[in-house]
């Protein structure tokens, strides 16, 4: 029974750590752009792609392709801050909402034209092994995907915190006309903010294809918990988003467990609407950190 | 003279910022007082606690006989307080009729009397030529005299005005004087929070000044102007002997 | 807009209420029928979301909640007691302006996007709900409504044009409703607190009270609809009557067509369904995705060039060319 518990919630902080690459995304775009991102899952889903190609046509592994996707991803960012986003900031919430959720249906239906809706996979050597740890056991891609994941996020840390750039952001996100005064252009630090959030979800693309399969709609549940992670996390605290994340896989993986096998989403939503009603500016209730 | 507001030992902070301490004063009916102090001294946070935007921490505040703590802002707008915004926030996508029509609605939602009540607060604040123009494409000025007609459509008995007179010039000031001297005339209970010197010394029969969040001197308009505390809190103590006269604005 | 305009507008009223009831006889087109139905019932749903989305701009994305419940409710009520859609359709409107009232009361303390996940969150939650609903409701397998035939007592038709005239019905009646709304003391609070809701508390709105009166009536008539489909294509599931795209199209046709007007709705239906229409005609429906890509599209299209839908671009069209002056809206403003 114990070792039920513990399987499960060893398996929920894995995918967590997915669920974290992303909802740190989405917040951090929040924090400093102060637009909610609808389509977040869908460049998960493009990171996804991008590394089902790489390996299918080039064999090149799925976590080697994090340097391809990686990298692509933050310029689509920036191109999608500088000509999309841009154009919409300050004229009130409606069209940001929908222009990133027109983005969101835009980018699922022409994958779906591109690709069809059949699930992609990759088989790696490591695809079905596993460590074992006395009764648990621990998926390698799935732990791989979470070190990575955790590595990732402590790095963007780093950078929000140690560099000039980063804490630019961080001077953006918590007093816009402030940070105008000091010589930062909002622009540049936006299309940084928002490149570094997709290349976080192509990276989160990337991690999952040992284990998951690409399809064009794969990027919708990611982007339902990451919402959920970050109004928990409280909006634009990145600390927040990752702690928010490892306790939504656990919560969810916990669902599934113990609940029934579908769940988990119940759950999830219901976490949702349980915070958004006692608690909804998170559980830090702070500004962008 | 019967009290139309009484303040009692408000205080709110936020976070650690005592915005505004254990503050006291009342005005009577058909009174305009006003209420001055430097930059952050809790005027602005005082008319959001009038007005129930924020709610104290501790004290009370009653109009006109009853306790407004704790109240909507909308239940206090209909007890018959209402109060422009330092910054102008006119409804944008409706022109100055439907603006103004929209607080005429509070007293009667009968469109055409709505209506009525609007054109007169229209052409009390000078607006009628602009009547069918859309609100965001007023200037700064007028988009305050929009305020104000709003405000005034509510038939208020008391008038919070925030700062209406910033950035006028020596003209616009009169103008302005004129407007609050005939609301009073009609019997309005006026609280103004101006920096503008000569305009409060031309209506106000009662200053309050407020800095740090407390109150630091009331009287009127002579007194506080010589009082050295008031001195020293607009320009430092250097200055506190002195006592100023004329066109001293602060 | 008085004086010199109404009368025009009144012409032009009648000749489209002309056309709109001769239609259905003139065209005998079976596709066609059936677009002009999804037409003027997305309209209305479209209009039922813009009484809330788009003159109080609480932006929903969850109204295929009150369109499922509607929906479920009169089915029930049909093939579990027997009882009329007629009577069901009214029942399914009230079940809806129920389950309103505690949805807004947590879905309100939101504001801007926040709200909108919370309003995708609880549509999402009742379909998955009702997928589990199977000794009460049939589950995801959903059920079919039996075919009486012809049983205008139970709404069942022979002839599409019936269908045809009960969705032009359930439109106009939208139609009304929003406009008596849009001129009364509601229409200005609705507007005033889309523009700005402690301003509007300021001067009197009681602006819980009327958004949660709004969301009642827009729930109430998005129900309607949810029933009135059901009927019309003889299945129900919670994929269906929960489908997100409903809730997505609900917004939309507003969003493109013009938010906060009258005949917003009406237009951005007509060019999304059209469009949709087309497509499918030359393409042929199997290609999934086009649909809504193209949709995606035209509104990405309109959100850049246009952030308050196309019906500004009418009336300024309208009055370039009817009063010969430019006029510089940028969208439709509430004159008083």
């Amino acid at each position: 029974m114990l070792e039920t518990l513990a399987q499960a919630v060893i398996n929920g902080l894995l995918i967590g750590g997915i669920y974290a690459l992303v909802s740190i995304g989405v917040t951090l775009i929040f924090g400093v752009v102060k637009i909610v991102n609808f389509a977040q899952g869908e460049f998960v889903m493009l990171g996804m792609y991008i590394s089902f190609f790489l390996a299918t046509y080039f064999g090149i592994d799925p976590l080697l392709s994090l340097a391809v996707s990686m990298p692509v991803m933050f310029l689509v960012g920036v191109l999608l801050q500088h000509f999309l986003i841009r154009r919409v900031l300050g004229l009130g919430d409606m069209p940001q909402i929908f222009l990133t959720f027109a983005l969101s249906l835009f980018l699922m239906n022409v994958a779906l034209l591109l690709f069809t809706a059949n699930y992609r996979t990759v088989d790696t050597p490591y695809s079905d092994s596993a460590l074992y740890l006395g009764p648990l056991y621990f998926p390698v891609a799935k732990l791989i995907a979470f070190v990575l994941a955790m590595t990732l996020s402590g790095v963007l840390w780093l950078f929000l915190h140690a560099t000039d750039l980063g804490k630019a952001m961080r001077a953006a996100a918590q007093k816009p006309e402030v940070a105008m005064l000091m010589g930062i252009n909002p622009d540049r630090v936006f299309c940084v903010a928002v490149g570094i959030s997709l290349a976080l979800a192509g990276a989160a693309g990337s991690l999952l294809m040992p284990f998951y399969p690409a399809s064009p709609m794969a990027g919708q549940t990611f982007v339902l918990m990451a919402f959920v992670a970050v109004v928990l996390g409280t909006l634009g605290n990145v600390k927040g988003a990752l702690i928010a994340s490892l306790m939504m896989g656990v919560a969810e993986s916990l669902g599934i467990q113990f609940v029934g096998a579908d769940s988990g989403l119940i759950v999830v939503f219901l976490m949702l609407l349980l915070t958004l009603a006692f608690r909804p500016s998170g559980l830090a209730g702070g500004a962008m950190r | 003279m019967a009290e139309a507001l009484v303040i009692r030992n408000i205080s709110k902070r936020f976070g650690g910022l005592r915005a505004v301490q254990d503050v006291s004063f009342s005005v009577n009916a058909n009174e305009t007082v006003a209420l001055i102090g430097p930059n952050g001294a809790g005027k602005t946070t005082s008319f959001n606690l009038i007005t129930g935007f924020h709610r104290p921490d501790s004290g009370s505040i009653t109009a006109f006989g009853r306790e407004l703590v704790g109240l909507r802002p909308y239940d206090i707008c209909a007890h018959g307080l209402a109060r422009t915004f330092q910054v102008a926030r006119p409804f944008g996508g409706m022109t100055v009729l439907a603006n103004v029509m929209t607080g005429a609605f509070l007293r009667d939602k009968k469109p055409d009397i709505a209506r009525a009540r609007a054109r007169e607060a229209i052409e009390f604040v000078g607006l009628s030529a602009k009547e069918h123009t859309p609100a965001r494409d007023l200037t700064t000025i007028d988009q305050r005299r929009l305020e104000m007609a709003r405000a005034l459509a509510t038939e208020p008995r008391l008038l919070l005005l925030d700062e209406v007179m910033a950035g006028l010039n020596p003209a616009e000031i009169d103008q302005a004087v004129a407007l609050v001297g005939k609301l009073a005339q009609r019997g309005l209970t006026i609280i103004i929070v101006e920096h503008v010197m000569r305009a409060i010394m031309a209506v106000a029969r009662h200053i309050v000044v407020l800095d740090h969040g407390q109150k630091i001197a009331e009287g009127s308009p002579k007194e506080v102007v010589a009082n050295p505390e008031v001195v020293r809190a607009y320009l430092g103590s250097g200055y506190a002997g002195a006592a100023a006269h004329g066109e001293m604005t602060c | 807009m008085k004086g010199r305009l109404r009368n025009s507008s009144a012409l032009w009223l009648g000749l489209l209420a002309v056309v709109v009831l001769v239609l259905p006889l003139v065209v005998t087109s079976r596709f066609a029928i059936d677009i002009f139905i999804r037409v003027l019932l997305f309209a209305f749903i479209g209009v039922a979301w813009n009484l809330m989305g788009g003159y109080a701009k609480q932006l929903s994305l969850g109204h295929a909640a009150y369109f499922g419940l509607g929906a479920y409710t009169s089915t029930i009520l049909e093939i579990k007691f027997g009882i009329s859609p007629w009577i069901g359709m009214f029942a399914g409107g009230v079940v809806a302006m129920l389950a309103s009232l505690p949805i807004g009361a947590l879905c309100f303390r939101l504001r801007g996007p926040y709200f909108a996940i919370a309003t995708i969150a609880t549509a999402q939650v009742l379909m998955l709900l009702f997928l589990k609903f199977r000794d009460f409701a049939w589950g995801a397998e959903g059920t079919t409504i039996p075919n009486l035939g012809s049983d205008p007592l139970m709404m069942q038709f022979d002839a599409k044009a019936a269908y045809y005239y009960i969705a032009l019905a359930l439109l106009t009646a939208g139609l009304v409703i929003t406009h008596r709304i849009e001129r009364s003391w509601m229409g200005y609070y609705l507007v005033a607190i889309g523009e700005d809701e402690d301003a509007a508390e300021a001067i009197g709105v009681n602006v819980q009270k009327i958004k949660r009166d709004v969301y009642l009536i827009s729930a109430f008539l998005t129900a309607l609809a949810g029933t009135f489909y059901i009927q019309y294509i003889y299945f129900i599931d919670p994929n269906t009557a929960f489908s997100f795209n409903i809730s997505v199209e609900a917004a939309l046709v507003s969003i493109v067509g013009g938010i906060g007007t009258l005949w917003g709705p009406v237009i951005g239906t007509a060019l999304l369904e059209g469009t949709s229409a087309l497509l499918q005609s030359w393409l042929g429906s199997s290609l999934g995705g086009v649909q809504l890509t193209v949709y995606s599209l035209i509104l990405i299209a309109v959100i850049l060039w246009r952030p308050t839908g196309l019906f500004g671009l009418f009336t300024d069209s309208y009055a370039r060319i009817v009063h010969r002056k430019p006029v510089g809206a940028r969208q439709a403003v509430v004159d008083g």
